[in-house]
């Protein structure tokens, strides 16, 4: 068994941490129902469905492959989040490109409900409440629903203060 | 939940890797049914080979502690690890600290000094 090659010696503690969007989950399905009763022709045949089937099951098979779970780690290795079970989208935040980890409060109508990218900021958000909050070098903000953010934070802070010495 | 992880020390990685795991079911950060994170994404983030993080997946799940599922991944069973074992061993140990007439904190001492 190998370990890859890491600078920092002693314990290392990363967070890890799961989060489900079952609002994007429900509303997708809805979505779904809506696009194959709106794809049928009034009185026409049922058989005529084939084509908004297809295109519902697709869009409800994409959506949920790449937005219904968010997975986070933080640690020495800086901030990671993966969607879906296939871990896309994803992106990672090194160290020397976070300034400072946050834990905000999110009121509900904040909330992005997936991935939601600006040139300002990235959120990926599927519920309200406590909520880390990276501010990056560049200012750019980066919003990521966490089981426990107090836990995430404290493990960046950490990271940050032992690579800053 | 927080996975603690030394490089320096000689304690095997995927020795280390399940010890979080357990301690994790033990505290109540692991619930029954949740799912760990997927062994690629966990070996980058602990900056260990993928192999290990999978030898102690199956450590745990030999344990009982964990399942596999075909296109579930790993996902926590039980309870955790019975303590019963340690407490007893806990149990023996202040016995035989107070026939040496050691106090609450040498012995606490001792232990941190030995972990």
């Amino acid at each position: 068994m190998t370990s890859l090659p890491t600078t920092d010696a002693g314990p290392q503690p990363i967070y890890t941490g799961r989060a489900t969007n079952w609002p994007m989950v429900a509303s997708t399905c809805i979505g779904g129902l809506l696009v194959v009763l709106m794809g049928r022709q009034a009185n026409g045949p049922w058989a005529d469905l084939t084509v908004p089937l297809v295109l519902a099951a697709v869009g409800v098979l994409i959506n949920i492959l790449t937005a219904s779970t968010l997975r986070v780690t933080a640690g020495p290795r800086g901030f990671t989040f993966h969607w879906g079970p296939f871990g896309w989208p994803r992106s990672t935040y090194r160290l020397d490109e976070i300034e400072r980890a946050e834990v905000i409060d999110l009121p509900w109508w904040r909330v992005s409900w997936g991935l939601w990218w600006t040139p300002k900021r990235t959120c990926c958000t599927v519920r309200s409440g406590p909520t880390v909050r990276l501010v990056l070098r560049n200012r750019r903000t980066v919003t990521v629903t966490v089981p426990d953010p107090v836990a995430a934070v404290a493990v960046l802070d950490q990271s940050l203060n032992q690579r800053r010495g | 939940m927080q996975w603690t992880i030394d490089h320096s020390s000689r304690a095997r990685l995927q020795d280390q890797i399940a010890a979080s795991v357990r301690r994790g079911v033990v505290n109540g950060e692991l619930p029954i049914g949740e799912q760990l994170p997927p062994a690629a994404e966990l070996a980058a983030a602990l900056s260990v080979d993928r192999n290990t993080v999978l030898a102690a997946y199956r450590e745990l799940r030999d344990e009982g502690v964990l399942e596999f599922r075909r296109g579930r991944g790993a996902r926590v069973t039980s309870e955790g690890p019975a303590l019963s074992p340690v407490i007893e061993a806990a149990r023996a140990l202040i016995t035989t600290a107070r026939l040496h007439g050691l106090a609450h904190d040498d012995l606490v001492r001792i232990i941190k000094e030995l972990t």
